[in-house]
């Protein structure tokens, strides 16, 4: 029976890895580029002195490793199923042995969320962890008094959904004083702190770091963890139906009944939309020019970033203007969307201005897409990127800044050590084929940047250096999606 | 709490640790090349240790002693940096006032240990205040993060925050103290739960809506009546601008401004024709230290679409005011008229014994933060003549100051250590106006501490005393949604 569980808790991680790093390994790249998981005490003190912070801490350091997105995906499964096993320890499921996969579900549910964070997951199996360690004390005075004192330290640990491992205590009559004790504990732990802490009142009761946008309650996170209580009543309520005969086949029925229900659930909640839009920013990311052609010859994409990346692909490939209108377009915001204040959009945008050479514009799409992070966090992505455009720009000490950061990091240190000697050696930077190329192609003559003066924008970069190809391909792929004919002809004759 | 783990955490890393002797040093004729650059500055006597770091980062070993003439020394050696002990460095300096001590600087590296030529703190007579308050927010472009205001107490290395944006959505800015006393202070939040917040004689906060619709728009550049009963106002129409290829990055401009004073008693916005022209632009309004004078800056108006923004260059200029009757004169005096030098006047902020007045002067515009060539210049008010204050300034930027309440201090905005991140700097002004170098804000690590930080001081303003700021109550008056409203009311002017 136990090996049986074995293999189900095992079916069910797989299930969760494979998931993962098959359909959602974007979503995985997706979490990664915006925290920058820093080892510094500093950084650490600012995350665990507020409550929550010791899971949120270790949702972070998951999280940085999900730049690989299998890593992530065993990660994510590994937790997953220490949930499951978690709650299968709280009673004697019997019959109902597939319920205990439920929490664990909705858990999954909750991370098809790109803005859910790990920290949320953390904080369900602190609190389950809480609640088998307490389970095998035994009842007397050092529990009672081991009880008051877990109550402040796991809140301060998980947040408040270790109201779970109270809740967990509430059946046992004997602990009735008690129990309201802890509970007036618990109810005016968030009040008092909410005079002493910088956070609003409701984050107190409802997560700080449980999800990326503070005005959004994580009910699927709720829904996790106030159903381990619920489910344990239930078991523990039907324990003599549930452990009656038959027990191997209702157990594999059970498990095969919530299996299949709540895998119909993720798979109808999946987002493959976003999923495909994530997909071309991490190739764009990491300049996956080849790829994305293969991509976009395999599926023609039908999303604004898709049609942005294919573009940039195309001209960095040469092929943009011959080949423009082989692809879906999106007129101008094809080349250039507009900024959006939103999380997905402006880094592949700013990727287009930093490979055509508008590193100022570039910069400044980065660090406002940095600055809109909901969560007041930083990311390791844009950290390289401004180090890259101020190290363009001459502005060394600011580069050094940023790089200096990246080496506590874990995935970005060796990158930061190679850069760093290059601040300020003039010659190693013009003779760098990225760094170089982009500062003989950057603007010379200055002018204010507008959104409404694209063709001005990118007639002015190619007039700075007409070998630009880049910014001549855009240029002429401009001219054709707006039937600017003058301009074309213009160009065109200048190129000649 | 974060003090007592750092303090744990160094105790058992150093414990057992001793300095080791700074032996066969080769002598060196120069001085120490230390950042921040603390050779030979001004200090006043209650001002946290002065910790340094060689600037290069190559040193293995830093040592210094600082030795007065009476005999006394006080010595610290680090990896990273000098940390001088809090009560030993505050006995010195106490010890020393009006006199100088003396710094000797070893710095070990690979080949051994090298002593520097000695250089000078001076200590001056003149104490400075208790502390600064100032906005912490990283030098963006439109999009915030987490910020907040916080205040630090310069005789430690203590920062406190007051109010910080995770407490509600939006921004805060614009903290403003009537001559550094917290019992009179107005703040802004911007953002879905915009507010002016407002208290008078140590009261209550007060949220306002300061938009009305007979001004151009909300209150900024809050400026404090020394009366306690007034605050100036400009109101801003501001728009910013983005460089494709040019030192500076950003221009923050208005396309139109206007002035006016805030009667707290009569809880009324007064205006004057003079002071609200559709063709000139007026900003930073600041009263005299006597509240006779409102010195503001004023600019010829661009044309309705013109961004020729280098072509907006404003001129210190003055009005009556009379805190009576809150009328203000009938014409406006230009005292500096930069405008015909092609400079820009910015940020005009007099000294409270009313002897100076300290500016920043730009190319053009009036958002010197972002202009690499801003430089201060301090007009004496007793014959109207400005110069430059070459001892406080730097190659970069050095922009937003204000004087500390005896006058004899300045703390400045300055980009001089990267070109972006601003530090807070204090330089002392004798009474005759001659400027000291200028010194960074000490840190107990300061290359690790600036480093680190990625978020510019803005807006440092004195205080004389702690601010005891309840956040929480504070945030929970700008989650409500009551807004006291402004009247108006137009003056003919006298």
């Amino acid at each position: 029976m136990k090996d049986l569980r074995f293999l189900c808790t095992l079916l069910f991680g797989v299930a969760v890895v494979l998931f993962f790093g098959m359909a959602y390994p974007h979503h995985l790249h997706y979490q990664e580029q915006y925290q920058l998981f820093l080892f510094d005490l500093g950084y650490v003190w600012e995350i665990v002195k507020l409550p929550g912070g010791l899971a949120d801490l270790l949702g972070r350091f998951c999280t940085q490793f999900f730049l690989f997105a299998w890593v992530g995906a065993t990660i994510i499964g590994i937790l997953l199923s220490v949930v499951q096993l978690l709650t299968l320890r709280l009673t004697d499921w019997g019959r109902l042995y597939g319920l205990s996969y439920v929490p664990a579900f909705l858990l999954w549910l909750f991370l098809l969320d790109e803005n859910a964070l790990f920290g949320g997951v953390w904080a369900v199996v602190l609190t389950l962890l809480a609640s088998w360690g307490f389970d095998k004390l035994r009842c007397g005075w050092t529990r009672r008094i081991l009880l008051v004192i877990a109550i402040p330290l796991l809140y301060w640990m998980a947040g408040p959904v270790c109201i779970v491992f109270f809740l967990l205590q509430a059946p046992r009559p004997q602990r009735i004083p008690w129990y309201y004790g802890l509970f007036i504990l618990l109810a005016v732990l968030p009040v008092l702190l909410s005079f002493y802490l910088p956070v609003s009142a409701d984050k107190l009761w409802f997560g700080i770091h449980y999800h990326r946008y503070p005005t959004v309650f994580p009910s699927l996170l709720w829904s996790a963890s106030l159903s381990i209580f619920v489910l344990t009543l239930i078991a523990r309520g039907l324990h003599h139906w549930a452990n009656a005969s038959h027990r191997i086949v209702a157990t594999l029925c059970s498990f095969g009944l919530v299996f299949a229900i709540m895998l119909a659930f993720v798979w109808k909640n999946t987002n493959s939309k976003a999923e495909k839009v994530m997909q071309y920013d991490f190739m764009a990311r990491h300049q996956q020019w080849n790829r994305i052609l293969e991509t976009i010859n395999a599926e023609k994409p039908n999303n604004p970033i898709g049609v942005t990346v294919q573009n940039l692909a195309l001209a960095m490939h040469g092929l943009l203007p011959d080949h423009l209108f082989e692809y879906n377009q999106n007129g101008i915001s094809g080349l250039f969307p507009s900024v959006e204040r939103d999380a997905t959009s402006p880094l592949p945008t700013a990727e287009v201005f930093y490979q055509l050479g508008m590193i100022n514009v570039a910069q400044r799409t980065v660090f406002e897409a940095q600055e809109a992070i909901l969560d007041f966090q930083k990311s390791a992505r844009c950290y390289k990127r401004l180090a890259q455009t101020n190290l363009i720009n001459g502005d060394y000490e600011v580069s050094r800044k940023y790089l200096t950061a990246l080496q506590k990091t874990l995935f970005y240190s060796d990158w930061a050590n190679e850069t760093l000697p290059l601040l300020g050696d003039e010659d190693a930077i013009s003779k760098h084929p990225e760094y170089g190329r982009l500062r003989q192609m950057a603007y010379k003559e200055d002018f204010y940047f507008s959104d409404h003066t694209t063709c001005q924008m990118l007639q002015n970069l190619f007039l700075s250096n007409t070998d630009n190809r880049l910014a001549y391909d855009y240029l002429l792929a401009y001219c054709l999606l707006t039937g600017d004919r003058e301009t074309y002809y213009y160009v065109t004759s200048i190129k000649q | 709490m974060k003090n007592i783990l750092y303090i744990l955490f160094t105790i058992l890393v150093f414990s057992g640790c001793t300095y080791e002797k700074v032996g066969d040093a080769k002598q060196e004729a120069v001085q120490p090349q230390i950042y921040p650059d603390y050779v030979d500055v001004t200090i006043p006597v209650n001002i946290a240790p002065l910790c340094f770091c060689m600037a290069d980062e190559t040193a293995l070993l830093i040592d210094a002693v600082v030795s007065d003439s009476h005999g006394h020394t006080l010595h610290s050696q680090g990896e990273e940096s000098t940390d001088f002990d809090l009560d030993d460095w505050h006995t010195l300096l106490s010890q020393n006032r009006g006199d100088s001590l003396s710094v000797t600087v070893s710095a070990k590296y690979d080949d051994g240990w090298h002593t520097y030529r000695p250089f000078s703190f001076y200590v001056s007579t003149d104490s400075i205040d208790y502390g600064i308050c100032y906005r912490l927010i990283e030098p963006g472009y439109e999009v915030w993060s987490k910020m907040g205001i916080y205040e630090r107490e310069l005789s430690s290395f203590d920062e406190r925050p007051l109010i910080e944006n995770t407490q509600f959505e939006g921004c805060v800015n614009c903290h403003s103290f009537n001559r550094g006393n917290n019992a009179d202070m107005s703040l802004h939040i911007r953002g879905p739960h915009g507010a002016t917040l407002l208290r008078k004689d140590n009261g209550p906060f007060t949220a306002y809506n300061t938009k009305t619709d007979q001004t151009l728009g909300l209150c900024v550049y809050p400026y404090w009546h020394p009366s306690g009963r007034y605050i100036a106002y400009s109101t801003n129409n501001t728009n910013q601008l983005f460089h494709s290829a040019h030192p500076n990055r950003i221009e923050v401009f208005d396309d139109a401004s206007d002035l006016q004073v805030y009667d707290i008693e009569k809880n009324e916005l007064l205006v004057s024709p003079l002071l609200k022209q559709d063709s000139v632009y007026e900003t930073y309004p600041v009263f005299s230290p006597d509240g006779r004078s409102l010195y503001f800056c004023a600019a010829r108006a661009l044309p309705e679409g013109s961004h020729q923004l280098d072509s907006i260059r404003y001129d210190l200029c003055r009005i009556d005011f009379d805190p009576e009757t809150g009328n203000y004169g009938n014409h406006v005096d230009t005292i500096i008229a930069a405008s015909a030098q092609h400079r820009s006047v910015s940020f005009p902020r007099p000294s409270y014994d009313g002897r100076f007045l300290c500016y920043t002067l730009s190319d053009y515009g009036q958002f010197s933060i972002w202009h690499h060539e801003a430089d201060l210049y301090l007009l004496d008010l007793s014959i109207g003549e400005s110069r430059r204050m070459d001892a406080a300034n730097s190659e970069d930027t050095d922009s937003f100051h204000n004087w500390s309440t005896n006058s004899r201090w300045l703390v400045l905005s300055s980009r001089r250590d990267d070109g972006l991140f601003t530090r807070p700097y204090f330089c002392h002004i004798d009474a005759k106006g001659n400027v000291s170098k200028a010194f960074m804000l000490p840190q107990r690590n300061p290359r690790r501490f600036y480093r680190e930080r990625f978020l510019s001081f803005n807006v440092p303003d004195f205080i004389i005393a702690p601010t005891r700021f309840n956040g929480y109550k504070a945030s929970r008056l700008i989650n409500d949604e009551y807004r006291k409203d402004m009247g108006v009311r137009t003056l003919s002017p006298l």
